[in-house]
């Protein structure tokens, strides 16, 4: 029996190496990953190939759900076309990091997670979850288990996303309305 | 003394629930909305925010009274289990839970480095959960309705399951599936002394536990869940190996029977309403020689089923939730026997569970239930009164 054991530890062993090479390293190269991610989901919900996305500095100060935020400006030769934010939220135990895009009025047209640090609760990630987010006017308030549904197994994951996504909203608002963006 | 429990705790809950009233949400940045403000998280969250980086400190306990009818109350810290976690770095983790059950026993219920190389695949080893059913894997006071978990996770699928092992695990988002696949250590069904399998209870008193553990075949395990259709989740979970004996022991015929295992689970929510199902059915082979060789009364097939549904009378936006429940279980040890033993009746059992769950807070539940537990040789059921306090943090 050893020598099945043998082969199964070997096994494993050369599928860790293998994916530790062919695979992008997230600590290295996690911001380039985020940029990546949000260039190829805007080329999709927007259908655009050419466009300019500028950061801008933004003081949405941060909650106890949204850790961090990044927010850019998505523009398309001098015609304003939407908004891309990425958020930091907490899970139980870690971080994770999503995408919103909105359109010029910020209603959201995708939410995504780009990348998530647990086993568990990561059912977050589904598309079909995450549509729940999309194409209301962006004074609606998500509330969960009422018209954001549960997932059993990743409640704190869901309760966190949710929040923050209201946090930041009712910031966005705000600063449009003042003309900020 | 129950009806007067039982009015005490409802006078509380209708008190705390009425001074829930939610307060209307303001468009004002400088206030978070009522629905932001989830306290139980605040506080886990804050917690955390003050440990140093990389250290994650958790925990899930339970104190539990039982009253069986006619019998004394039993009061008891039924489990106490400190979690430690430390992330090497996004991708390298180590988990581990050690577990005080009764004030005084010490187990280590999960012990294992994870490596994660991208969300699609994960691999694991060391001292895991195997994968089967529902509460195996999400065993924490304040996932389960009832005081006592079901007593399917008990009975049939042995709570809290878990070995030494290796395995996989990963999620195919766009399609809302989650898998895991892994290979464990199996049962021991023969310490060289006696046979540590028997007809009430099957597989429960053979689990290793990772302590000093035989292994002399290896187990697979895997499940499936999907998730989809929101609200619903729903999974497929299957556990394929052989027993193991001690050293000698298991040149001898029957020591080792052959162990597999196959089991359904869903769950779903919908606003108020909550449901979950569970199917659990294994079968072994070899039992009569088991059980020629042990003088034990191993089933060869066993299977167990319930059914629950739940609904929050309090509104959605409040941050506690009372949960009334009702449960039924129907499971049988003996579903089928070998010829050398006789069918126990008894080993067929039915229960119904009524009960309330009152989160107070994420985190912290007040339960109550009664269980009325009958068998297949009993015509008149006896019944359990339960009440219990849990935490997970």
């Amino acid at each position: 029996m050893h020598k099945r054991l043998f082969f199964i530890f070997l096994f494993f062993l050369v599928g860790i190496l293998a994916s530790a090479f062919a695979s992008i390293n997230l600590s290295n190269n996690q911001s380039k990953y985020i940029l990546k991610q949000i260039r190829k989901e805007i080329t999709t919900v927007f259908l655009l190939k050419d466009f300019k996305l500028m950061e801008k500095s933004l003081a949405i100060p941060p909650s106890l759900f949204l850790r961090a935020s990044t927010f850019y400006k998505i523009e398309s030769q001098t015609k304003k076309i939407g908004y891309a934010i990425v958020v930091t939220a907490p899970s139980k135990t870690d971080v994770f990091e999503y995408l919103i895009l909105t359109d010029e009025d910020l209603k959201i047209k995708k939410a995504k997670v780009l990348i998530y640090r647990e086993d568990y609760g990561g059912e977050i990630a589904s598309k079909r979850w995450l549509s729940q987010f999309v194409n209301h006017s962006s004074d609606h308030t998500y509330v969960y288990g009422d018209n954001i549904s549960a997932i059993s197994g990743a409640t704190i994951s869901v309760h966190s996303i949710t929040s923050s996504i209201n946090h930041l909203f009712d910031f966005l608002r705000v600063l449009k309305l003042k003309g900020n963006i | 003394m129950k009806i007067k429990i039982i009015m005490i705790f409802l006078l509380l809950i209708s008190v705390n629930g009425v001074s829930q009233v939610t307060q209307p949400i303001k468009d004002n940045i400088n206030q978070y909305s009522p629905i932001n403000q989830i306290n139980g998280y605040q506080r886990i969250l804050n917690n955390l925010s003050g440990i140093p980086q990389g250290v994650t400190i958790g925990g899930y306990g339970e104190v539990l009274y039982n009253k069986p009818d006619n019998l004394n109350a039993e009061i008891d810290v039924q489990r106490l289990v400190v979690l430690f976690g430390y992330k090497f770095d996004d991708r390298v983790q180590f988990v581990t839970e050690i577990e005080f059950e009764h004030v005084k026993e010490v187990y280590v219920e999960q012990a294992f480095v994870n490596y994660s190389i991208s969300p699609k695949l994960n691999l694991r080893a060391g001292l895991m959960l195997v994968p089967m059913g529902i509460v195996n894997e999400f065993h924490e006071p304040t996932t389960f309705n009832g005081v006592e978990r079901p007593s399917i996770d008990n009975k049939i699928i042995p709570t809290t399951w878990r070995e030494i092992g290796i395995g996989a695990s990963g999620r195919i988002d766009n399609i809302g599936l989650r898998y895991q696949a892994y290979l464990f250590n199996g049962f021991l069904s023969h310490d060289g002394v006696s046979g540590k399998l028997k007809g009430a209870n099957a597989l429960r008193g053979g689990r290793q536990k990772g302590a000093e553990s035989t292994m002399s075949n290896i187990n697979i395990a895997g499940k499936l869940d999907y998730y989809g259709v929101n609200g619903l989740r729903i999974g497929v979970s299957g556990y394929n190996g052989k027993t193991s004996a001690v050293d000698v022991q298991n040149q001898i015929v029957g020591s080792e029977i052959g162990v597999s295992m196959v089991g359904f689970d869903g769950r779903y929510s919908y606003k108020k309403f909550s449901a979950r199902s569970q199917y659990t059915f294994a079968s072994f082979s070899d039992t009569d020689l088991y059980n020629e060789l042990t003088r034990s009364d191993l089933g060869s097939e066993i299977y167990g089923y319930y059914l629950e549904t739940g609904y929050n009378f309090l509104p959605v936006t409040n941050k506690q939730r009372l949960v009334g429940f009702v449960r039924y279980e129907n499971f049988d040890t003996h579903h089928s026997v070998e010829s050398n033993i006789t069918k126990n009746n008894a080993y067929h059992r039915k229960e119904w569970t009524y009960g309330f769950s009152y989160h107070l807070a994420p985190g912290s539940v007040f339960k109550i239930d009664y269980q009325s537990k009958s068998t297949n040789s009993l015509n008149s059921p006896f019944g359990q009164f339960n009440m219990g306090v849990g935490v997970w943090f």
